[in-house]
């Protein structure tokens, strides 16, 4: 399968930056998933939860309260004010979903997509 | 035998002295390499932020003949009416990094009055707040705190409330001004033109963007979410940059006021040895003629 770049940068630096199979971002007009070689495209990112695809297949999940995408045909660069990543060890899991939750928690966008990004990080954290 | 006891007191406090500004500039060399860290990060941040500015404004000036349509693009021929934001320490003691924002500050005043045009202070920092308030000069914020802990929120706040004011035509230009960090030695005066967007100092020939499609639909919604984000990290980066100067300056400065110390110990060591020398040769005399009269 195809890679591509993705990028995720907050103002505290770059915390992801890696090849992907594939991308899902939560767009203002609604969730969308992103793979290689997709249109150039650029949209205002709500609250929500980024889902990753990597090269292993794996599954990895960022929590941002919003921002911006660029989609390019090899790259993806998200532009995001907040982000906790979830992924690593089993303490350091269960410590970045309280972070997430809270970082979710403290943006002022509406409350159905704050309580829908909740309940998808709740669903990840179980499923990891 | 007083003068040797002044000097000898002289020593002391220079040595004193010397350990205080040692210390400051061990402390401001500790947080220098923070706040350059921190500069360092959001500076990627920064980057990509204006990056994609310029390719949505590339992509407005492309579908529209006579430029950009937008209300934080449209420049003003003649301003009448500019604001300037500017940028100090809360602290002295940094050599003249104040002074050279201070002084950039008061030149625009100058160039700004005697074009007739209205100008509006926004103040950040004590140092400047008390410069303009001592020679009666109105400001029409002033911020303290601010510029010794930079905040992403609290810089959001003000800037936003300032852009506001562009927006509804209160003023027709934002001027930010901060001295800026160059390296561990320099320091630079930085005169930003935050509002309207400098469309001249942006790229708009890199690649042809008449693909790229955007969502919401509406360029505009987009952009102004774009341009009030660059504005509040602008904003904010200059905070940043600003402290980080600051930092380097205070260094720099102590690091001189510990070595003209040194000097100063040195030379009064001279001076209390001869003074000493001069005593004792003294007292010689006087016991060696006092031997001579007895014969």
């Amino acid at each position: 399968m195809e890679l591509m770049k993705l990028e995720i940068v907050t103002p505290n630096g770059v915390i992801f930056d890696d090849e992907v199979k594939q991308v899902t971002l939560p767009g203002t007009e609604g969730e969308f998933g992103v793979l290689p070689k997709h249109a150039t495209l650029v949209s205002l990112l709500d609250t929500g939860v980024i889902v990753i695809e990597k090269a292993d297949s794996k599954e990895i999940a960022v929590a941002i309260n919003s921002g911006y995408v660029k989609v390019e045909e090899e790259k993806t660069t998200c532009i995001v004010d907040g982000a906790v990543a979830l992924f690593g060890e089993d303490s350091d899991l269960s410590r970045a979903l309280e972070a997430a939750k809270e970082l979710l928690q403290s943006t002022e966008s509406s409350s159905t997509a704050i309580a829908s990004a909740v309940s998808k990080v709740e669903q990840i954290g179980k499923s990891l | 035998m007083a003068n040797l006891k002044e000097i000898k007191r002289k020593i002391g406090s220079v040595k004193n002295t010397q350990k205080t500004t040692n210390a400051m500039k061990l402390v401001s060399s500790a947080k220098l390499k923070r706040t350059e860290e921190l500069a360092k990060r959001s500076r990627v941040y920064a980057s990509k932020l204006t990056e994609l500015i310029e390719e949505i404004a590339q992509k407005m000036q492309q579908s529209s003949a006579d430029g950009i349509d937008n209300v934080y693009f449209k420049e003003v021929k003649n301003p009448k009416k500019v604001d300037i934001v500017f940028v100090t320490a809360d602290k002295g003691l940094c050599g003249g990094f104040n002074s050279q924002t201070i002084k950039r500050v008061s030149q625009l005043l100058a160039q700004y009055k005697a074009e007739d045009v209205k100008v509006r202070l926004r103040a950040i920092g004590r140092k400047g707040i008390d410069y303009f308030k001592f020679n009666n000069i109105e400001l029409s914020n002033e911020i303290i705190g601010l510029s010794a802990a930079p905040d992403f929120k609290k810089s959001a706040e003000f800037i936003s409330e300032v852009a506001e004011g562009y927006v509804k035509g209160e003023t027709d230009k934002i001027v930010l001004v901060h001295n800026g960090y160059v390296n561990m030695i320099t320091q630079e005066v930085k005169e930003d033109h935050l509002l309207p967007v400098d469309t001249s100092k942006l790229e708009l020939n890199t690649v042809s963007t008449s693909e790229l499609e955007v969502e919401p639909d509406d360029d505009d919604t987009l952009l102004d979410a774009l341009v009030k984000r660059y504005i509040e990290y602008t904003m904010y980066y200059s905070l940043i940059d600003s402290l980080a100067a600051e930092h380097s300056a205070r260094m720099q400065a102590m690091d001189a006021a510990t070595k003209n110390a040194k000097e100063m110990v040195k030379e009064l060591n001279v001076k209390y040895n001869k003074a000493r020398q001069e005593a004792i040769t003294t007292e010689l005399i006087e016991i060696i003629s006092g031997m001579e009269s007895m014969k």
